[in-house]
């Protein structure tokens, strides 16, 4: 018999998806599967956890090194 | 710097998710066709990977009584 195993189907850019496996690899909590590479399946119950964490990452790669501001 | 934003923002909206099942260690290649056309057929089908014989769908209960059924015969 096959196994199915319940989650979210997750469907990305590859940079996107980069982010999430190396947030994953910190705890080892989100990722049920790689597919490809745009493609991974993420444990439900982790979902918004897991976006609010890939807003944090964005977040930071928006923000450029030096924050002298506007004028 | 604010084109670099725009960019990631729209990185970011293009995530789909969606719920289901992913279905995987078939026994053989015929039983993961047989599957995934089934799957396809009632419309559950989202994802497929020949190569990895795995697949993805929003529903599983018709499918596993179906899988159920090639079983019993």
């Amino acid at each position: 018999m096959p196994r199915a195993i319940r989650g979210v189907l997750v469907e990305c850019d590859p940079s996107i998806k980069s982010i999430i496996v190396k947030i994953d690899s910190e705890e080892h909590a989100y990722v049920v599967e790689e597919l490809d590479d745009q493609t991974l399946v993420i444990q439900e119950n982790m979902l918004p956890l897991l976006k609010a964490r890939l807003d944090d990452a964005l977040k930071e790669t928006q923000q450029p090194a030096d924050d002298s501001g506007s004028d | 710097v604010v084109d670099q934003i725009r960019l990631w923002q729209i990185e970011n909206e293009r995530m789909k998710a969606t719920p289901g099942f992913l279905f995987k260690e078939f026994e053989n290649q015929k039983e993961y066709e047989g599957c995934a056309k089934y799957a396809d057929e009632i419309g559950v089908l989202v994802w497929k990977s020949d190569a990895k014989r795995m697949f993805f769908v929003t529903r599983h209960e018709q499918l596993r009584d179906h899988i159920k059924s090639r079983k019993a015969k």
